[in-house]
């Protein structure tokens, strides 16, 4: 309780400076707006029901992109750590997919999905994709050898190893991937916006730099970063939840 | 030779890939129902490798393992094995952890749930059944790892170590909850040890390795039941005694 009022006396510390720097006259308001007129801004984007389209947009984007790369992480993760063989053959492969910039992948993706949603959420999959099938790799090379052994011993085959010993002693590693992801999925469908969105909180960004409108850009950040806290808020409740089973007791 | 062998070992071979030597160098041994045997031996004598080799998680190079006769191809549902760590699951209860040679099998029915309850029950765990792994102590997890191994009524079960980590009171009422356990249920056990007080008082009859080798097997010349003060009277220490001679004289034959 107290850390959390600390937290909050601090950001009400750093507006009221942000905003008496602005009024002091140091700074133009158009290359920094001050608080009070980027919440004019908000208010003012939320009312007039400008803004849920765009949110709605970048929330969509983010959860497919998210979805399609969380399946595709933890398939390719499951696939590769059962197939030991298969993991020396395609790792560089794997590897090499996420060195590439994927937002130059974006003038390619427009190429071949043209404008709106697709290319976006393609790219957000992809970067959600890696940590992922990394964490899921890792979690389940990683299973204790002497509760594998226990396993043979029971008879239990490969499926139901994978799914009542392997996949549950990974899972607090997976969901640890997945909160990174969260975030990623984010910075994913924004910035996927600025390279080919028509619609959407990055787009938004665009549009407003076009008019030189700052203070509507912060307004954005501003709606960016709760929409980005709320999400993985809600995911780290979701892990508490699945987890309470793994505390002690 | 006797006949009833529940367990036997023919000329069972083994040796671990790129080793330059045998860690099983040719075992025959054969064990009836129902007694309890006690395998002895230092550390990396080859006595878990010989237990694997029995409990058929690892395939003999030569010989043959057999259960009641047939032939082992793989681990037997009517063989229970003891670990040396608990190897119990975090995220199940105690209950369910006993339950999970069960339920990996079928869906646990009412029958099955009250066996396990039994079982922690006749070990004093009957108020922890919900308990999962992290809340409970050593002991007491190694009791779980124990009830485990007997939910599913195994004809016999081999136990690598199991009380080797616990401390010395906990050892021997572990101990004692084993020896009850088998008798109760007419269950035959190999139990491998470095200790030989541990095999001296669990044991019908010792076996004693070196270098992979069978070199010493026998009855323990002690009455049942055994009470734990046994310990302490001069026919035990006697029989102890005699097995630490067999011991050593494998390790001079080694040094020589």
């Amino acid at each position: 309780m107290r850390t959390r009022l600390a937290s909050a006396l601090l950001l009400a510390g750093l507006v009221a400076a942000w905003e008496a720097w602005c009024r002091s006259g140091a700074v133009s308001p158009l290359v920094l707006p001050p608080p009070s007129a980027v919440a004019e801004t908000l208010w003012g984007e939320i009312v007039s029901g400008r803004l849920w389209p765009h949110l709605r947009v970048t929330a969509t984007e983010m959860a497919l992109g998210l979805l399609a790369g969380t399946i595709l992480g933890l398939g390719a993760g499951i696939l590769l750590a059962e197939w030991p063989a298969l993991h020396r053959v395609l790792r560089p492969y794997v590897l090499a997919s996420q060195l590439v910039p994927k937002l130059a992948l974006g003038p390619l993706l427009i190429l071949w999905f043209g404008f709106g949603l697709t290319p976006t959420v393609v790219i957000t999959a992809l970067i959600c994709f890696f940590p992922l099938f990394e964490n899921t790799l890792t979690g389940l090379t990683q299973v204790d050898p002497g509760q594998r052994e226990l396993f043979r011993m029971l008879g239990a085959g490969r499926v139901r190893t994978l799914l009542r010993l392997k996949l549950p002693s990974a899972l607090p590693v997976i969901l640890a991937g997945f909160r990174v992801a969260i975030v990623l999925a984010l910075v994913g469908a924004v910035v996927g916006e600025f390279v080919g969105g028509r619609q959407g909180l990055g787009a938004s960004i665009i549009a407003a730099q076009s008019v030189m409108d700052s203070s509507l850009i912060v307004a954005l950040f501003v709606v960016i970063t709760a929409l980005g806290m709320a999400v993985y808020e809600a995911a780290r409740g979701v892990e508490a939840l699945i987890l309470k089973r793994y505390a002690r007791g | 030779m006797p006949t009833d062998a529940f367990l036997s070992l023919e000329g069972v071979r083994y040796r671990f890939p790129g080793d330059a030597a045998d860690t099983v160098a040719g075992v025959d041994w054969r064990l009836p129902r129902g007694a309890i045997h006690c395998l002895l031996g230092r550390s990396g004598c080859g006595k878990t490798t010989l237990l694997k080799l029995a409990a058929g998680l690892l395939a003999p190079d030569d010989g043959i393992v057999r259960i009641d006769g047939v032939a082992l191809a793989g681990p037997s549902p009517r063989v229970g094995f003891v670990f040396q760590a608990p190897t119990l699951l975090g995220w199940l209860s105690a209950l369910d952890n006993v339950l999970l040679p069960v339920s990996l099998r079928r869906r646990p029915q009412a029958p099955d749930r009250d066996a396990a309850r039994d079982l922690l029950t006749a070990m004093g765990l009957g108020a922890l059944a919900e308990r999962r792994p992290g809340a409970l102590s050593g002991g007491q997890q190694s009791r779980v790892a124990l009830a485990r191994a007997l939910v599913g009524r195994p004809d016999l079960l081999l136990l690598d170590e199991p009380f080797a980590a616990l401390d010395a009171l906990t050892r021997e009422e572990l101990q004692d909850d084993l020896l009850r356990l088998c008798a109760s249920s007419g269950t035959a056990a190999l139990f491998v040890t470095h200790d030989i007080a541990e095999a001296v008082y669990l044991g019908d009859r010792v076996g004693v390795m070196a270098e992979g080798r069978l070199i010493h097997e026998g009855a323990v010349p002690l009455t049942r039941p055994r009470p734990p003060g046994i310990r302490y009277e001069p026919a035990f220490g006697a029989v102890c005694r005699s097995l630490r001679g067999i011991m050593d004289s494998a390790a001079i034959g080694r040094a020589a």
